[in-house]
């Protein structure tokens, strides 16, 4: 029972309290360039979560199994980004051969998702929080996934009506982009103490 | 055979340079970790001067002490032992860690030799809303538990606050609350192994 | 003495370009992630700045030698390999020497490995160019993030405490806007620099 609660409290967490984009600004990259229209965003959230938990677990893994127990930490970094590049290249084979439909609709992000800062990003926070457990690890990666998914939905939602809307010229585009982005993290920040 | 050289021949450069590469790591790495220790020691121990007034030197007196923390939660922590100029023990500290309004607190407590006060506390790293929670790091609220008697606190918003009470900080009793639940949860166990150990 | 004379304006240009017309931060709205994170204060947007300057020019180095004998799909894994172990360096050295800054700037420090100018640069500047070209772009280009960085973290230190570089400007009836240190002071913030940055290019062309 400890152990469900631990993990949903977790995944809570990482998904709204610590939501990766709004508290830690982390994959804002993306969430700037491919927020542009629903369907797209949600193809890049996929993506994105399909590879952070798995480069998560992996991370997780060596860091553990291997780099701590033989002192290697000074090579994290390398190991990381490496582990991320293989991990989204293997993603990238696997469905280019089986599920070719889906490659169509977003190949095109993959190669973009070796330089998400979000996956390094949580890959290092894991390691920070000083993570012990795989299970633990596995969660917060998938949760991590999901919390930038639904931020970059919510993104796409406001920038389709901001399509419509009569925004200064010069604050067109990117400038208008980043604040809407405040004001989402402004309303965020109320979820901050939920958990305890 | 020609797999092999063709497998040479197209990374060979790659692998050349994961060589170079990990040889540079490992220069700066030799060259810097004795330093990047010593900061870390350097740290504790500014903030544990802070703290205990006549602290001269400690060191890790036990290590790994397991401690219950929140939802059956197992948390490790190493107790050091603060000693004077003379050599006596002038307390215990250690290194507590809970979840903030924010993220993670992570602070450094002190203790008296006789496990029955603590001697306060200091932030080594928080992230609290700036101007609020923030100020769990300032001394009018760390003074507070400047000789509190070492048993479970309780945080309150109004009247007196003594006999191991804490007055919150208005605005930010999430992040005061979590302080006083970071001490609750480590004082037993921290207590009851220095006794066990027989260190005072 | 005649390649001198084409070079020389070329080399100059190179370096102007990442200032302000190629700024990477206001006009490419590349490395967005440690420009948002580290600029509550001056300090570790400079810090974040010059360690930035020292991965890029060491990355442009490596990449700009071994330009010729990389294989076009093993390309992107060089980068990567080159970038983290000069990001390792740079780490290294901040926790050894600068303790504080090291703690404040945190995981993204690391992330600077992530950091979408540096590949960038890589990719369509040093992987094509000789090396005095690459140099002088990647400080043109890491000077411009460095200064992008200060103005925006100025902006914010001087409105969420009254203080620039840790000393108190404002006068003491100045109300601190705490939110200017949070995340939604980095977003409003850089949103309007970047209007500003827009409209003062459109009144010039």
């Amino acid at each position: 029972m400890d152990t469900l609660n631990i993990l949903l409290v977790g995944f809570i967490s990482i998904v709204i309290v610590n939501n990766l984009v709004f508290t830690k600004f982390l994959g804002i990259c993306p969430y700037l360039g491919v927020s542009g229209r629903i369907d797209m965003a949600f193809g890049m959230g996929m993506a994105v979560t399909f590879v952070v938990t798995l480069s998560g677990t992996l991370t997780w893994l060596i860091d553990h199994l291997i780099l701590m127990k033989m002192g290697l930490e000074v090579t994290r970094y390398v190991c990381f980004i490496l582990v991320i590049a293989g991990a989204v290249q293997l993603v990238e084979m696997y469905i280019r051969k089986f599920f070719p439909s889906l490659y169509e609709s977003f190949g095109i992000f993959l190669p973009l998702i070796t330089t998400n800062c979000a996956i390094l990003g949580l890959c290092l926070f894991i390691n920070l929080w000083g993570i012990d457990n795989l299970l633990e690890a596995v969660v917060l990666s998938f949760g991590a996934g999901i919390g930038f998914t639904m931020a970059i939905c919510i993104m796409a939602g406001i920038r389709e009506n901001l399509n419509m809307a009569d925004v200064p010229e010069s604050l067109k585009g990117a400038p208008i982009t980043l604040i809407t982005a405040g004001l989402l993290t402004l309303a965020f920040m109320g979820f901050a103490g939920m958990i305890r | 055979m020609s797999k092999i050289r063709y497998f040479i021949k197209q990374s060979w450069l790659l692998i050349l340079s994961s060589f170079c590469f990990g040889l540079l790591l490992a220069i700066a790495n030799a060259a810097w970790y004795p330093r990047i220790l010593q900061n870390e020691k350097e740290k504790l121990n500014k903030l544990i001067v802070g703290l205990v007034s006549d602290a001269n030197d400690f060191q890790i007196v036990i290590e790994d002490v397991n401690i219950p923390g929140e939802r059956g939660k197992i948390i490790k922590t190493d107790i050091y032992k603060v000693r004077n100029a003379e050599g006596k023990t002038a307390g215990f500290a250690f290194v507590g860690i809970g979840s903030g309004f924010a993220d993670k607190i992570k602070l450094v407590i002190t203790i008296d030799s006789k496990c029955e006060k603590f001697l306060g506390f200091d932030v080594l790293s928080s992230n609290e809303t700036p101007g609020f929670g923030d100020k769990i790091k300032e001394k009018e609220f760390r003074t507070q538990f400047k000789g509190i008697v070492a048993g479970n606190l309780e945080i309150i918003k109004a009247g007196e606050a003594k006999n191991g009470k804490v007055m919150a900080i208005s605005g930010a009793t999430v992040s005061s609350e979590s302080v006083v639940k970071i001490f609750n949860i480590y004082i037993d166990k921290i207590t009851q192994k220095i006794q066990e150990a027989g260190l005072d | 003495m005649t390649t001198k004379t084409t070079e020389g304006p070329i080399l100059g240009q190179t370096f102007i370009a990442g200032l302000w017309r190629e700024n990477p931060v206001f006009r490419l709205l590349l490395g967005m992630c440690p420009t948002l994170a580290v600029t509550a204060a001056v300090k570790p947007a400079l810090t974040m700045g010059l360690s930035v300057i020292f991965v890029l020019v060491c990355s442009n180095i490596v990449v700009s030698l071994m330009r010729n004998l990389l294989k076009p799909h093993l390309r992107i894994l060089m980068f990567t390999l080159t970038i983290s172990t000069f990001v390792t360096i740079a780490d290294l050295f901040l926790r050894a020497f600068q303790p504080v800054m090291s703690e404040r700037l945190g995981p993204y420090v690391p992330l600077i490995i992530v950091n979408c100018i540096i590949i960038c640069r890589a990719e369509a500047c040093a992987s094509k160019n000789g090396l005095v070209v690459s140099i002088v772009d990647a400080v043109g280009m890491g000077i411009g993030f460095t200064l992008a960085l200060c103005v925006l973290a100025g902006v914010r230190e001087l409105l969420s405490t009254g203080m620039i570089f840790e000393a108190k400007v404002m006068p003491a009836w100045f109300v601190p806007w705490a939110a200017m240190s949070m995340p939604v002071g980095a977003f409003i913030t850089l949103g309007l620099l970047l209007g500003l940055v827009n409209k003062l290019t459109k009144g010039k062309s």
